[in-house]
């Protein structure tokens, strides 16, 4: 049973009077532990497909449209449940990094474990959290900035905190949106080889949105989506993280 | 497991709000606004309490804590009624039928003293030939200093140090006042030493030297501006001024004013009947012995004291023998040695005495004894009182008897006016506080946009989101009010200083005491008032943040990644 699956997705966005059709019957399976690249030009609806399968927004009801996780569809459950997938199921990582500004980088890391404990579980798991998030950043190559604020840090040291806080929750699936869009190659390489390392060392199941070849290239299968539909589904030659892409 | 709602949000929330206080203008500008409301309120809410504070324990001055009067015709035997009052230990407080008491069990020994008193409407003729309206109280000033602290109330006395504000000591009090030869019988015109002892005791004694006939004389007491003589300065003194008058032949004249050292007053009133008819009107020179202040403008203006025998014998309410004629009639006299009967023409005219008559007794408590207790015991020794003497003193049902504050129910109820007024009005302006936090905390959610979106997407519930602005604007209220109370205690404890600064830095004097009376701006800061204004301050911030609360948490949370 594939660890996340969609199933026939629409999605209309409306602009003024006109209706936008985003995504025109999607359907996508990941497997557990599989690294799967959705690959698209701007506007081809791979960001939206994204949010659908992050539970932050829904397909455009009466298409027998649903998304399921381990089995269960996000339509069935409730507010809270929703709310608790996205913290403890599912790790998100943007293009912009999305950072609280005023938090420094290691409370940026700790929020993400903050939101789904309770008072209780947070005083008496803190010094393990706090570790953790330390580990993390350590992991990530942050070691040394753990108390700087975002604006401190170039843009690829930001991206690498937004990864870090996405695995805070140890989530079952990582999804990541253009992770690399806002890069310069050197630094996206590098941000792509440390998604790499993470795979390697837990088999973390990832869908990386991009629109860039290269970086589906990592990918163990890559998703191409044009005007909101899937053009074709390839499965990709098994990269090494210190491969040639970037 | 996910956790109950209550259990889990506060700790992000927490993180949150304490990082997002700490490094944003924002809520600086919200503390601040929030600040000057809940000074503005309390500032403005003590002063007028003060101000109420301080007028109320002036209106007890000269009235007692309780009046039991009877006005116009005056009642008798009121040295009677004056003894049971004294004379009482509270053995027989009992609440009338229907009303509730206010004391458990009775109250002993409520009365400390009584003193008689007479008050009536004169005409004053001054030095220069105006003429003022006052009200006469008639008193024995020992008893009635008793009941009301007469003698504190006396302005010419002497004075060792200047008045808080005389800064310039032109308080003339502060200097000898050497005219003793006027104060004082047999002094020689040289006599260097101070006269203002002198002064201070005929004040209390309401009598003065008159130099002139040589005598000593009962003298009258005047509020100290009743006469216009007294020129009240920006620092509060009185500095009594010379009056040019314009005589009969067109020379002017430049008189001395200054009352308690040579003035006299001619007192000009108009006696009533039993029926309350006028009879012949009555005039007659005094002396001025001192003058008063109570600081209530009303009663210093156009309030006159002087002994209680010469207001009755003007009145004709002193005790008299007096003629009271009958019809003429036969009787049938017996010879008690013959026991021969005869007729005998016989007259009914009859010589009868009048006691003298007061038009009120006045009556002070126990400290702490609640007026209206007072009152409900006074109208029963009244009741008492005036079952003894049936057909000769006014019932008990009559009588007008009233605590302080129901005698000054009028300017009391004016002030307790202005000040519900004024509240209301500064309340509605704090209600811009909370336009204004709403506002700012509008602005804030707009510029968290991104914010939410993560904390949406990293799995921040609605509920979490608009609780955590909740509890943003709560801090900020709480923030705000705090140093509102600060900044609103330091500008109470030193509202004088600050004011006597602006009036040398800027030439600005809003309390002037020429104006508003006090020399000091007064000030009654309680608590009730400031956990009133502290608690108010805090929920108008945190209705402030209801709005932009609700709109946070209803963000769409892509909407709000896209935000840029």
């Amino acid at each position: 049973m594939p660890i996340l699956a969609a199933h026939n997705l629409f999605k209309t966005y409306q602009l003024g009077k006109t209706h936008v059709p985003v995504l025109r019957g999607v359907s996508l399976s990941i497997e557990e532990g599989e690294r799967v690249a959705i690959l698209g030009r701007s506007g081809s609806g791979k960001s939206t497909l994204l949010h659908l399968l992050a539970g932050l927004d829904t397909p455009d009801a009466g298409h027998d449209s649903h998304i399921a996780f381990d089995g269960r569809t996000l339509a069935s459950r409730s507010g809270r449940e929703l709310d608790d997938y996205r913290t403890r199921s599912v790790g998100l990582v943007f293009q912009f990094y999305h950072l609280f500004p005023e938090l420094p980088v290691l409370e940026n890391v700790l929020i993400a474990s903050m939101i789904g404990k309770s008072r209780i579980a947070w005083t008496t798991s803190r010094q393990a959290l706090r570790s953790r998030a330390t580990a993390l950043l350590e992991q990530v190559g942050l070691g040394h900035r753990l108390h700087h604020r975002p604006v401190e840090l170039s843009g690829g040291e930001r991206q690498r905190v937004a990864i870090a806080r996405a695995l805070m929750n140890e989530p079952r699936i990582l999804l990541a949106d253009e992770p690399t869009g806002n890069l310069d190659r050197q630094t996206g390489s590098s941000i792509l080889d440390l998604l790499d390392g993470v795979q390697a060392q837990t088999k973390q199941t990832m869908v990386i949105v991009t629109h860039d070849p290269a970086t589906a290239a990592r990918a163990d299968r890559t998703v191409r989506l044009a005007d909101g539909i899937v053009v074709e589904s390839l499965d990709s030659t098994p990269t090494s993280p210190t491969g040639s892409h970037g | 497991m996910h956790q109950g709602y209550l259990n889990s949000a506060p700790v992000y929330q927490a993180l949150l709000t304490r990082r997002y206080l700490t490094s944003k203008i924002m809520p600086l500008l919200s503390s601040l606004a929030v600040m000057l409301c809940t000074t503005m309120v309390l500032v403005t809410w003590s002063v007028m309490g003060g101000f109420l504070k301080v007028l109320l324990d002036s209106g007890r001055k000269l009235v007692g804590d309780v009046k039991i009067e009877w006005p116009n015709t005056g009642f008798a035997y009121y040295d009677e009624l004056i003894r049971d009052l004294e004379a009482d230990s509270g053995l027989t407080v009992t609440p009338r039928a229907g009303q509730r008491s206010t004391a458990a069990s009775p109250p002993k020994g409520l009365i400390i003293a009584a003193a008689p008193i007479i008050e009536s409407f004169g005409v004053l003729g001054l030095p220069d030939g105006r003429t003022v309206n006052v009200m006469l109280k008639g008193v024995e000033p020992v008893s009635f200093d008793r009941v009301t602290n007469y003698y504190g109330t006396l302005w010419w006395k002497p004075l060792k140090e200047p008045l808080p504000k005389d800064d310039d000591k032109e308080d003339p009090r502060l200097q000898n006042l050497t005219r003793v030869d006027m104060l004082i019988p047999g002094a020689v015109p040289d006599d260097k030493s101070d006269a203002w002892p002198a002064m201070l005791e005929n004040g209390k004694n309401l009598q003065r030297y008159h130099t002139g006939s040589g005598q000593v004389k009962p003298a009258v007491v005047l509020g100290t501006e009743v006469t216009g003589y007294n020129r009240r300065s920006a620092s509060g003194v009185y500095v009594p001024m010379r009056s040019r008058s314009r005589d009969s032949d067109g020379n002017i004249n430049l008189l001395s004013t200054f009352m308690p050292l040579d003035g006299e007053v001619t007192l000009h009133v108009l006696p009533l009947d039993k029926k309350g008819r006028g009879i012949e009107m009555q005039s007659r020179i005094f002396p001025v012995a001192n003058e008063f202040k109570t600081d209530v403008f009303l009663f210093d203006k156009g309030v006159a004291i002087l002994p209680l025998g010469e207001l009755q014998k003007m009145l004709k309410m002193d005790a008299a023998k007096r003629l009271q004629t009958g019809k003429p009639g036969v009787r049938i006299v017996k010879d008690p040695k013959t026991g021969e009967e005869k007729i005998e023409m016989a007259s009914q005219d009859q010589l009868t005495e009048d006691p003298a008559r007061v038009t009120g007794v006045l009556v002070r408590g126990k400290d702490g004894v609640d007026a209206r207790v007072l009152r409900d015991r006074c109208e029963e020794i009244y009741a008492e009182f005036a079952a003894r003497h049936p057909g000769e003193v006014p019932l008990a049902a009559s009588m007008n008897i009233q605590t302080w504050q129901q005698q000054n129910a009028g300017f009391i109820g004016a002030v307790e006016k202005e000040i519900a007024l004024v509240l209301f009005l500064f309340s509605m302006i704090s209600l811009v506080a909370v336009v204004l936090v709403l506002s700012i905390f509008w602005s804030m959610v707009s510029e968290k946009t991104k914010d939410i979106g993560i904390l949406r997407a990293i799995g921040a519930s609605k509920m979490g989101i608009a609780w955590l602005w909740l509890r943003y604007g709560l801090a900020i209220g709480i923030v705000g009010s705090i140093m509102g109370f600060g900044l609103s205690s330091l500008i109470i404890m030193n509202i004088n200083p600050i004011h006597e600064w602006m009036g040398r830095a800027m030439g600005i004097q809003i309390w002037d005491p020429s104006i508003y009376y006090f020399t000091q701006i007064p000030s009654d800061l309680r608590w009730d008032k400031v956990l009133l204004v502290l608690g108010g301050g805090i929920i108008f911030s945190v209705l402030g943040a209801l709005i932009p609360a609700i709109r946070a948490s209803r963000m769409d949370p892509v909407r709000a990644l896209r935000f840029e």
